[in-house]
């Protein structure tokens, strides 16, 4: 495999935007990105657009918005990793030869989509969700469970949600600008007991995308390139084999392997964007992600090692909590916020002076299966 | 009296007024899965025999669910129920309301309606805080 850079990012603001079609944000989000790496519409020569609940061929409106035609366009899905999974195959198909310029978008627009207000269910057919399971319940019983096996409390999980909600003031793309105290948080409305509303990401629609090109093309562009130094897509494994409903095996499967390859271990992470759909979510992947040994990773949100300011700031962007989750935008507005954060640009949330970032995502709810898809990348400069 | 169809064939039964689940053993490494499976999760062996896990676990973890969801008025009450053989099941609890539920607690399985349609009731499987003795009401044959 050749050395693949990101050239170009961008991003819609997250938001609720019931107006604007999905392939409208998604064009927005493209544009930006191109403008960010000076690229023209002819210099792309595939795209991978991921997208949950907008229909077929979504990429292909996309990039007509764009005037970008004529060209290899593959539509993917995989839930709240689609967005990683389209930016990991972008990867690919530049490292392994087969082309030379691409692009990754996600996009989703859920106020429009069938699932807005609602308690996201598994797929249609699906055992669990037919006996009443929901994605947040799932996570909400993933909760109760570290909690009671790691001795960790509902105050201390609220911290999570209020370092992100700090964060996400920061961010002018982030949906939400409003800080919260830990009472509020924990005395929010409930969702499903011990999760209350803001402890969980929101509704959100928006786009997010990347300009990928291999190494050698990147003088062409105008931007410092950011190295793909690790990338990892990976289906969940059965549940049954996790050590607790309350352990993310996938992420740490995933991320050993993402270590290996960009021959990085967790001391060597300067800034990270975690999948955090739930503030506790967070406080188990820095377990997961090496950032802190199995059952202490609550003493990094104590200690402040992952605000801003800190040795390990996570989520400055903001995270799912705040930023929002627009689902499939989620894993390519993760990379921007790294290819920002390591260029130095992140402006009043800028988490020091970086040289290496790593995202994370998890992505659906599939019986008998721990998650449907987790992606890690590690970006360098 | 509305037809009465299971959420699924072959996940549940009632033997002599005790209800069951029945999940599948593989003859060849012994592995235990519910839903039951046709070949084995395990070690891919084909030799598969029906195993009834019995109706009785513990509360592994559990959420009350505080909106609606497709068949279900909120709130509502699910759970992970750990068998002895240590198999998890992923159902509702009922009855939870008078009961505080925890970790841990004993856990009773109840055959019953899940949800009724305009024609027809599905039956599937539900628990109960083992504390609770009004079980009995609603059991049926499967």
């Amino acid at each position: 495999m050749r050395e693949v850079v990101v050239v170009g990012v961008g991003s819609t603001v997250f938001g609720k935007f019931p107006e604007r079609r999905p392939d409208e944000l998604g064009a927005e989000a493209v544009r930006r990105a191109m403008d960010d790496a000076g690229a023209e519409p002819e210099d792309i020569q595939f795209a991978y657009s991921a997208n949950l609940y907008g229909g077929m061929v979504i990429g292909q409106a996309i990039l007509r918005e764009c005037r970008i035609t004529n060209l290899e366009i593959t539509n993917v899905e995989n839930a709240c990793a689609g967005g990683a999974t389209a930016f990991r195959k972008a990867w690919y198909d530049i490292g392994s030869g087969l082309y030379d310029i691409g692009l990754a978008v996600g996009v989703e627009s859920i106020t429009t989509s069938s699932i807005v207000g609602k308690l996201i269910p598994p797929a249609k057919g699906d055992l669990a969700g037919e006996l009443g399971m929901n994605m947040v319940g799932r996570w909400a019983m993933a909760q109760r469970r570290y909690m009671e096996e790691n001795g960790v409390s509902l105050q201390q999980i609220a911290k999570v949600a209020v370092k992100n909600r700090r964060n996400g003031c920061l961010n002018p793309y982030s949906q939400y600008q409003k800080e919260y105290t830990i009472d509020e948080v924990v005395n929010s409305r409930m969702i499903c007991d011990p999760i209350t509303l803001l402890q969980c990401c929101p509704n959100s629609d928006g786009g997010a995308a990347a300009i990928l090109c291999s190494a050698d093309l990147a003088p062409k562009f105008k931007r410092k390139p950011v190295k793909v130094i690790a990338s990892v897509v990976k289906s969940g494994d059965y549940l049954y084999r996790s050590r607790s409903i309350g352990f993310s095996e996938m992420t740490a499967r995933s991320v050993k392997e993402a270590y290996e390859m960009a021959g990085l271990g967790p001391e060597d992470i300067d800034v990270c964007e975690l999948h955090d759909p739930f503030s506790y979510t967070e406080l188990a992947h820095y377990e997961e992600l090496g950032f802190a040994k199995p059952g202490e990773g609550v003493r990094l949100i104590e200690e402040g090692v992952t605000q801003i300011g800190g040795k390990l700031p996570v989520n400055p962007s903001g995270g799912l909590e705040s930023k929002g989750h627009p689902v499939s935008a989620t894993g390519v507005a993760q990379i921007a916020e790294l290819v920002w954060q390591l260029r130095g640009e992140a402006g009043k949330r800028q988490a020091g002076n970086p040289k290496v970032g790593l995202a994370h995502v998890l992505g659906g709810e599939v019986t008998e299966l721990e998650s449907g898809a987790c992606s890690i990348h590690i970006l360098g400069r | 009296m509305k037809l009465q169809i299971p959420i699924r064939e072959g996940l549940f039964k009632d033997i002599d007024g005790e209800a069951t689940l029945i999940g599948s053993k593989c003859k060849s490494c012994g592995a235990i899965f519910f839903p039951p499976k046709n070949f084995c999760l395990n070690c891919s062996s084909k030799e598969i025999e029906p195993f009834f896990l019995g109706g009785k676990g513990v509360l592994y973890s559990f959420t009350i669910v505080h909106m609606p969801a497709e068949h279900y008025e909120a709130p509502y009450a699910i759970g992970w129920i750990q068998f002895p053989i240590g198999v998890l099941v992923f159902a509702q609890i009922k009855n939870w309301e008078q009961t505080e539920l925890k970790i841990g607690m004993g856990m009773k399985l109840v055959i019953g309606k899940l949800w009724e349609e305009e024609e027809r009731e599905v039956i599937g499987y539900f628990f109960y805080p083992e504390e609770d003795n009004s079980s009995q009401s609603n059991l049926k044959e499967s």
